[in-house]
């Protein structure tokens, strides 16, 4: 990363875009904890998340890119499991866990291992598991690869409805139409730099109100289509 | 401000894993002992009057214990983590409010445990079948401990550095196994000559072995306080290791 700097404000729809390689996932990893950095701070709510990591990581939940499920665990205990890693007695655990199978279609899967889901129903676990710990920020890296249209238009009234409840959300795709439906601000990066920061109105404002497809493509310095 | 909810948790996923795996984790070890009893203990034992000063079956049976003591503690720690590693599934974890020392400890606790069950199995199958029994309970357990505890933090170890599935075998099939079974579990070092007795001195697992056979024995090739000191030196240093790489996040954290 270069001298990346910005603030996501509380209850904010942050989009966070840039090309494949650009530092999207390399900042996500910064802030929950998977990559170490040499300079600078992040801050999650104010606590910083080296110096005061418990109470930083207690603020997140994170569905990140790539499955990476426990696989002795069956999909009920993953969530149970996970809610005590944040410090959550089996006694609250279990009736969250069933809260958010029920929530997101899987309760008839509880006591499956994740290998015997669907990429759909994977992606809904992701996002459970993220939202076990009752966290105030939610991070989404590529939270709809894989998902069919309906599931896709589903979720989105979900975090919508997630966002309007007060949770603040910072999600990366590659699905442009999404982030453009969703996200109230969005800042783009490439090769390791903030490129652009701005709510998606001035920012497509800025670009002769251009489609978010174009004024992406011209910051990223690649040709626009058609 | 610690997560001992946390680190409970962990140390339950880690019993729940070897109870998935119990074909691979208790039989193992019922045979192989049953095996060592009979041929060793009963078939050419029988040729064997003592050995250190008391019957071959007595003098063999702690040596027993510890090779599957410092076996299934090392296969614990060094599967679960390269596993999980292997997975990504120990991210789950690195995002968690769980501070390295609560996840090394955790870790370690599931595989001590399992150290402590498989050591105590086959302790129990020695006394049914030979009625051979420890005598010094305090040296046993503390012994026994020690040395799951050393071994947990090596595969701990082993675990983290571990590229493929391939290391780890490499290191039980040329450090951990030929190091046990040269360091009496089958025979005396007194019977080895003079130059290979010093040289058995550098091994390791001659003091382990030696501190748990006084347990059953009463008696010690080397003495209590070295053997208790190498154990003890050992398992700290193996300790500090695991919990260094933990905290700094080698092959944890990119």
């Amino acid at each position: 990363m270069d001298d990346l700097s910005f603030d996501v404000a509380p209850g904010e729809f942050f989009g966070f875009l840039g090309p494949n390689g650009a530092g999207k996932t390399t900042t996500i990893n910064a802030i929950v904890g998977l990559a170490t950095f040499q300079a600078g701070e992040i801050r999650v709510f104010g606590h910083d998340v080296v110096r005061d990591y418990r109470r930083a990581r207690l603020c997140v939940g994170l569905s990140p890119q790539e499955f990476n499920f426990d696989r002795y665990l069956s999909i009920e205990e993953i969530l149970i499991y996970q809610a005590g890693y944040y410090g959550m007695p089996p006694s609250a655990a279990r009736p969250r866990a069933r809260e958010l199978l029920a929530q997101f279609s899987l309760l008839d899967k509880r006591r499956n291992t994740y290998l015997e889901l669907s990429g759909g129903m994977k992606r809904r676990l992701s996002l459970a598991r993220a939202l076990v710990h009752r966290p105030r920020l939610l991070i989404l890296d590529e939270p709809t690869a894989g998902m069919d249209v309906e599931l896709r238009l589903e979720l989105w009234d979900f975090l919508r409805d997630l966002n309007a409840g007060g949770m603040t959300i910072f999600m990366t795709s590659h699905y442009l139409e999404e982030v453009e439906r969703l996200c109230n601000r969005i800042g783009i990066i490439n090769h390791g730099r903030l490129v652009a920061l701005e709510d998606k109105q001035t920012l497509r404002a800025s670009h002769g109100n251009a489609s978010l497809q174009d004024v992406f493509l011209a910051l990223v310095g690649r040709p626009t289509r058609g | 401000m610690g997560n001992t909810v946390g680190l409970v948790t962990l140390v339950r996923r880690e019993l729940k894993r070897t109870l998935m795996v119990i074909n691979q984790v208790v039989w193992p070890p019922v045979i192989t002992t049953l095996l060592f009893l009979f041929i060793f203990g009963v078939s050419l034992g029988s040729r064997i009057q003592t050995l250190g000063g008391v019957p071959y079956v007595e003098f063999l049976l702690p040596g027993l214990v510890m090779l599957n003591v410092i076996s299934s503690s090392y296969d614990e720690s060094a599967s679960s983590i390269f596993q999980q590693r292997f997975m990504n599934s120990i991210q789950e974890l690195l995002i968690a409010p769980l501070s390295p020392l609560e996840i090394v400890a955790g870790f370690l606790t599931g595989s001590v445990l399992r150290g402590l069950v498989i050591g105590n199995l086959v302790m129990l199958i020695g006394l049914l079948l030979v009625g051979v029994h420890p005598r010094h309970v305090v040296v046993y357990i503390s012994f026994m401990t020690l040395t799951a505890l050393l071994f947990s933090a090596v595969g701990m170890i082993a675990g983290l550095l571990g590229k493929t599935w391939d290391n780890l075998a490499i290191f039980t099939t040329f450090i951990i196994t030929p190091l046990t079974y040269i360091g009496g579990v089958f025979s005396s070092i007194g019977l080895l000559p003079p130059i290979l007795r010093h040289v058995s001195l550098f091994n390791p697992m001659l003091y382990m072995i030696d501190g748990l056979r006084l347990s059953y024995t009463g008696r010690a090739e080397v003495n209590l306080v070295t053997d208790a000191t190498v154990v003890t030196f050992l398992a700290l240093v193996s300790l500090i290791i695991a919990a260094t790489l933990t905290a700094r996040g080698v092959n944890l954290r990119v």
